[in-house]
């Protein structure tokens, strides 16, 4: 059984007397440990799936079952307490806590489960080990350079080990070095961790690091099954 | 309350915005223990028990007591009053018959009949001082603080010139705004001879005796002379005398009650632009998992422990102030006191927090309720 099965997702907005449907009767499947990317031109509904996914949005119509709960027929409080548990989230724009220093950031989703004082300092020191950060635990996030504080964002995300991970353009602030470095963090706490993750993202090149490559288009979710199939696959369409 | 470092931190995150808050509701509720403790002197003299279980004989027709004068004679009579247990005859001098926050009140007396009448404690000085020399005083605490007046000290104020025999301490605040000297030397102070007269009676009345009908017969016997008289229930006489002032005190009331209503809409302000202020920062917590309720939670404590630190500050001050100063206000030579009692700090601090969750339930319920994708966009 797959950890994340869509079935006929569907998203519309109604404006004006005009429908916009970025999410189209689309269905997917998501095995546990896979990386999956998804790219498309801008506001094909890219965000839209992924915050369907993390529960924070509401489809028209359609199902989401992750490790064998429908999500989107939870009430809100139900959704919260699902989302603190199962749900690891990450901005584009890090949207850490400014009064908060890198290793309370870190914690602040632990607070929310029955945990020990002792269980979560370990649980946020590994995860800050993880994103190698240890040193700069004690820092704010104005005190941090942007790629820095991508990595407290991501050691938020991971440090309750959720079920599945999304990242909403993750390294869409970040310049190409640092870029680089957070999507090899990503795809090595995929490896290690056994993190099933789901990113969207712009950049043809950061999408290859996933096992799994998809495109939203027209409200439609188009699968290429890895790097090499997706490069003939565009260098086809181009012939 | 995990949290409790996150609202600290949210808090001390905008200092600015946080102490000019506090400074806020500290100030507004400075005001209102002012206005709410003279109204608690104000209750307290009326329901004190020898409000009711003494009367107050004055001239009648007349007000100020400068102008009322009785036959001291009068005392033996009314003594023979059925119900009446002891007549103490006072002359007052003022130095002010108007409403003023500084009034100075003597009561001359004959002292062993006040010996009996009233229960002071002495914080310095004794009795027999006061009852042995003629041109004795014995001064109220309040008065003392106010004036910097110790025992064996000479006061003096205008023509009047009495030593201190002592400082004395009374469970009734309003005493202690009192100088009680002896009647005779009132009555013979320099360039006025008022031998024979004083300007009211107190008449101290036996456990279960009906104030109205004795003061009523009192009344009676006197209409058509020499004197008349006009004789009422202390706490009626004393509220009467306090006249328009007693009511400018109960208008206070209203103040009180608006000063409230200011901390309610300086915390609520406050606590909806920094709500407003991190739209965003909310919607991040709910995507990590905090329910709404939580994040109601989160801005109502944030308002209360505004509200309550405002509280803190401004009731402390009020009670410290006042305790200091001594305060009262007066006129026609009765006084009431400042009281800063406990009760008034419990009363001004449950007002702080009540007000700061009533504040913030109005942005909590912004917070929480706002739709999480759009506010995530928001910038
Ligand atoms: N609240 C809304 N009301 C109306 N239309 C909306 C609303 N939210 C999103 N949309 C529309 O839905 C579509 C999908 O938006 P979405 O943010 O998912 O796009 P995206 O693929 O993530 O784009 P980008 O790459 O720019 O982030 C867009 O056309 C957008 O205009
Ligand atoms: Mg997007």
């Amino acid at each position: 059984m797959p950890l994340v099965s869509i079935k006929n997702l569907t998203k519309q907005y109604h404006k004006g007397g005009e429908t916009i449907t970025p999410l189209d009767s689309v269905s997917l499947n998501i095995e546990q440990g896979e990386f999956l990317s998804l790219m498309g031109s801008s506001g094909t509904g890219k965000s839209t799936l992924l915050n369907l996914i993390a529960s924070i949005d509401h489809p028209d119509s359609g199902s989401i079952v992750v490790d064998g709960v429908e999500i989107t027929t939870l009430s809100r409080s139900q959704q919260a307490r699902w989302r603190a548990s199962h749900l690891g989230y990450i901005f584009q724009t890090h949207n850490l806590v400014p009064v908060l220093t890198a290793y309370e950031n870190v914690e602040l989703p632990l607070l929310l489960l029955p945990m020990s004082r002792s269980e979560r300092k370990k649980r946020v020191e590994v995860a800050m080990q993880a994103v190698d950060l240890l040193d700069r635990a004690n820092h704010y996030p104005r005190q941090m350079s942007g790629g820095q504080e991508q990595r407290v964002g991501i050691a938020r995300a991971i440090v309750k080990h959720p079920e599945i991970v999304v990242a909403d353009e993750p390294t869409g602030d970040l310049d190409a070095e640092t870029s680089e470095q957070i999507l090899d963090l990503l795809k090595r706490l995929n490896r290690e961790l056994d993190i099933t993750m789901l990113m969207v993202t712009h950049d043809s090149a950061a999408a290859q690091i996933a096992d799994r490559q998809f495109t939203l288009d027209h409200g439609k979710l188009i699968q290429t099954h890895n790097v090499t199939t997706a490069a003939f696959a565009t260098s086809g369409d181009q012939t | 309350m995990k949290l409790i470092a996150y609202i600290l931190k949210s808090l001390w995150g905008h200092r600015a915005r946080t102490m000019l808050t506090v400074a806020g509701s500290a100030v507004a509720l400075f005001v209102f223990c002012f206005i709410q403790s003279i109204q608690e002197g104000m209750n307290d003299l009326k329901q004190r028990q020898e409000a009711r279980g003494s009367l107050i004989v004055f001239q009648a027709n007349k007000f100020c007591p400068a102008t009322s004068h009785l036959p001291q004679d009068y005392d033996q009579q009314i003594s023979k009053f059925a119900g009446v247990k002891d007549v103490m005859p006072i002359q007052v001098f003022t130095n002010n018959c108007r409403a003023s926050l500084d009034v100075v009140v003597f009561y001359g007396v004959p002292p062993q009949k006040l010996r009996t009448a009233r229960d002071f404690e002495f914080l310095s000085g004794n009795w027999s001082d006061f009852e042995t020399h003629q041109d004795a005083a014995i001064i109220g605490r309040a008065v003392a603080a106010r004036r910097g007046i110790k025992a064996g000290d000479k006061f003096s104020i205008g023509d009047l010139s009495v030593n201190v025999a002592g400082i004395y301490q009374s469970d009734n605040p309003a005493e202690e705004n009192y100088i009680y000297s002896h009647l005779d030397f009132l009555q013979r102070r320099q360039g006025i001879n008022l031998v024979g007269t004083v300007t009211q009676l107190e008449v101290i009345l036996k456990p279960g005796t009906d104030p109205l009908i004795t003061s009523t017969a009192i009344d009676e016997r006197f209409r058509g002379g020499p004197v008349e008289t006009n004789t009422r229930a202390k706490g009626v006489f004393q509220a009467n005398s306090l006249g328009d002032l007693s009511q400018l005190i109960e208008m206070s009331y209203y103040l009180g009650l608006a000063c409230v209503g200011l901390v309610l809409s300086l915390v609520a302000t406050t606590t909806l632009m920094s709500v407003e202020d991190r739209i965003q920062e909310h919607a991040v917590l709910r995507t990590l998992g905090f329910s709404g309720v939580k994040v109601f939670g989160l801005v109502l404590a944030e308002s209360t422990l505004l509200s309550i630190a405002g509280g803190f500050l401004g009731v402390g001050a009020a009670l410290i102030t006042l305790k200091i100063s001594s305060l009262s206000v007066g006129a026609e030579a009765v006084t009431v006191a400042f009281i800063p009692s406990l009760h008034l700090a419990w009363v001004g601090m449950l007002l702080a927090m009540v007000t700061g969750i009533c504040a913030g339930i109005i942005p909590a319920c912004y917070a929480s309720r706002t739709e999480i994708v759009p506010a995530l966009r928001h910038v």
